[in-house]
């Protein structure tokens, strides 16, 4: 492992992850540079791209098609024109071109949907009954977070509450439901109901934006690394910060399809971006806060072990104790199973050969996608930093310490006992 | 006396931003009388992003808009005004800190950036010219 080279004008750093601290100011991640670990992140953001390329087609096809069906039974049913829709960021007219692979459904997403995990063709509903398929449920569940969390993207979140986002949906609604008195009637009666339920759409968009841009980006990581061409945890970090920013101006928008009419709810005029409205958000609401899981423990709210203030939920992936979460059914579960069925050959092969070999796998899958979330969060530390701070190598000290004081102020929240900065730092947690 | 586009068409250290400011149909504000305080980043400042950032904002102007407009502080205010404050409210709606002289030293700070030269009257305002594209956040 290279040795991180402090900065000789600051004296070293006295927080309690000084090593971290001084990894960061090196340029490196928080996630420890080696072999193993880069195998082991690169490996699970493969088996996480392909169904994240079917999370963010969904989102948008319930957003822009599915739309306020009362009884969407079938919205996990995507359709061709979802699955076949170009991503932005892949194929030949990709701007800019994140990954080279072509920009339709990954293949191996193609083949899961018409196998399922009985590996036989059979019709859609057979597999959805079975569960041979992907976890939207997974989507869902990160969707409501952003959702729920709403500090955490305020200017967002005003647009929704404004006379220009109610009179969008209101056209949209009445479009929707033209020629259905019932539906309409209840509108009337209800309208904050309906409202309610196209902000949730609209979140459903700004997810299913923000994914359509990872996907790619983790494809292409694994490609590189497949080719020899990432060959250190921190240039895969790198490669994360350079694709936050080439991405950062995307605009994040709703658009709604009625009846062959594009109905704008959110439109992209407003100035909304990837980097601001999506990501940041993203990483707060679920990286660090998302909410407990229900199933896996018992919180006591009255004796205060739930906090009173939603900015110190602390229950996201970066703080997940992987052995109760890894129960049936609860959101981060659902995730590692739809990763584990795509994994890398060498990641199958090392689980195996861990002490419970695949007896734990959605144990050890979501350890290995804990450390890989290590290094993304660590992109965008990374991504703030030359945003908001200073180049690493700024001759000025007074921008030195400006930028130790950010990096420490973002591994404070780290302190916390359930933090697993520390378990990351070892090789021996599985 | 020159607007604030009349000044930044002139000098070519800052055809990147004049280039921004045409795609994201900002010339006929900042032409207005205003007045302005302008923070412009020089053609270098543009060039230090990560690759790409620039194509995608100036592909979506209103995207493009709200970083430009960051820049931009409604009133004249020249250094010597700024010794008094530690931020101002941008256009775009949020804030931006600013540090000139704040130690009894020469630094004058945008934000993380540094101007490089300061006070540079227009008809319709004042421009500070900084080294670093400022971003929100």
């Amino acid at each position: 492992m290279p040795t991180p080279t402090l900065s000789p004008t600051l004296p070293p750093s006295t927080h309690e992850f000084a090593d971290i601290i001084h990894r960061l100011e090196a340029g490196g991640s928080m996630l420890p540079d080696s072999p193993e670990n880069l195998k082991q992140i690169i490996g699970i953001y493969k088996a996480y791209a392909v169904p994240m390329d079917f999370y963010w087609r969904d989102l948008l096809y319930i957003a822009e098609r599915v739309f306020l069906n009362p009884l969407p039974a079938f919205k996990y049913f995507i359709s061709k024109d979802y699955l076949d829709r170009p991503n932005a960021y892949a194929g030949e007219a990709g701007s800019p071109r994140v990954w080279r692979g072509e920009d339709d459904a990954h293949p191996e997403l193609r083949e899961f949907i018409a196998q399922g995990e009985a590996g036989r063709k059979l019709p859609r509903i057979m597999h959805h009954l079975w569960h041979g398929r992907i976890n939207m449920e997974f989507a869902e569940a990160c969707m409501q977070s952003m959702y729920w969390h709403e500090d955490i993207n305020p200017r967002f979140n005003a647009y929704l509450d404004s006379d220009d986002y109610k009179a969008n949906a209101d056209k949209a609604i009445r479009a929707y439901f033209k020629g259905n008195p019932a539906m309409l009637g209840l509108y009337k009666l209800f309208p904050e109901v309906f409202l309610e339920k196209v902000k949730q759409l609209s979140y459903y968009s700004n997810l299913g934006l923000f994914w359509e841009v990872m996907a790619p980006v983790f494809f292409e990581m694994s490609d590189l690394y497949d080719e020899g061409k990432l060959t250190t945890v921190p240039e895969a970090m790198d490669f994360l910060v350079n694709g936050i920013f080439a991405v950062a101006g995307r605009p994040i928008y709703h658009q709604v399809f009625i009846k062959g009419e594009c109905y704008e709810i959110i439109p992209k005029s407003e100035g909304f971006t990837w980097l601001y409205e999506a990501a940041l958000p993203y990483v707060e609401a679920i990286f660090y806060r998302t909410a407990p899981f229900r199933g896996t423990k018992s919180y006591n709210a009255q004796a205060n072990e739930v906090p009173r203030d939603q900015a110190d939920f602390h229950y996201g992936i970066l703080y997940a104790d992987l052995f109760p979460v890894g129960s049936a059914g609860i959101p981060p579960t659902l995730l590692m199973q739809d990763m584990m069925h795509f994994l890398p050959d060498y990641l199958v092969e090392m689980y195996q050969a861990n002490s419970r070999g695949e007896d734990d796998i959605l144990n050890q899958v979501g350890v290995t996608f804990q450390r890989s979330m290590y290094n993304v969060t660590s992109a965008v530390i990374q991504a703030l930093r030359t945003a908001l701070c200073y180049p690493l190598d700024d001759p000025n000290p007074r921008h030195l310490q400006a930028n130790r004081d950010f990096f420490e102020m973002q591994i404070d929240r780290f302190k916390r006992p359930e933090a697993r900065l520390r378990d990351i730092q070892k090789t021996s947690y599985l | 006396m020159a607007n604030i586009v009349e000044i930044a068409l002139g000098n070519k250290d800052f055809s990147t931003l004049v280039a921004a400011v045409q795609a994201a149909d900002l010339v006929e504000a900042l032409q207005s009388p205003g007045p302005f305080t302008v923070f412009a980043p020089v053609n270098d400042a543009f060039a230090k992003l990560p690759p790409g950032t620039v194509q995608t904002l100036v592909e979506n102007p209103p995207q493009l808009a709200r970083i430009l407009k960051f820049h931009v502080v409604a009133g004249r205010w020249t250094q010597a005004d700024l010794k008094a404050q530690t931020q101002l409210d941008s256009l775009e709606g949020s804030p931006i800190p600013v540090r000139c002289h704040a130690d009894g030293g020469d630094d004058f700070e945008v934000k993380n950036a540094t101007v490089v030269a300061a006070d540079i009257e227009a008809s319709n305002g004042i421009i500070h010219v900084i080294d670093t594209v400022i971003l929100m956040g």
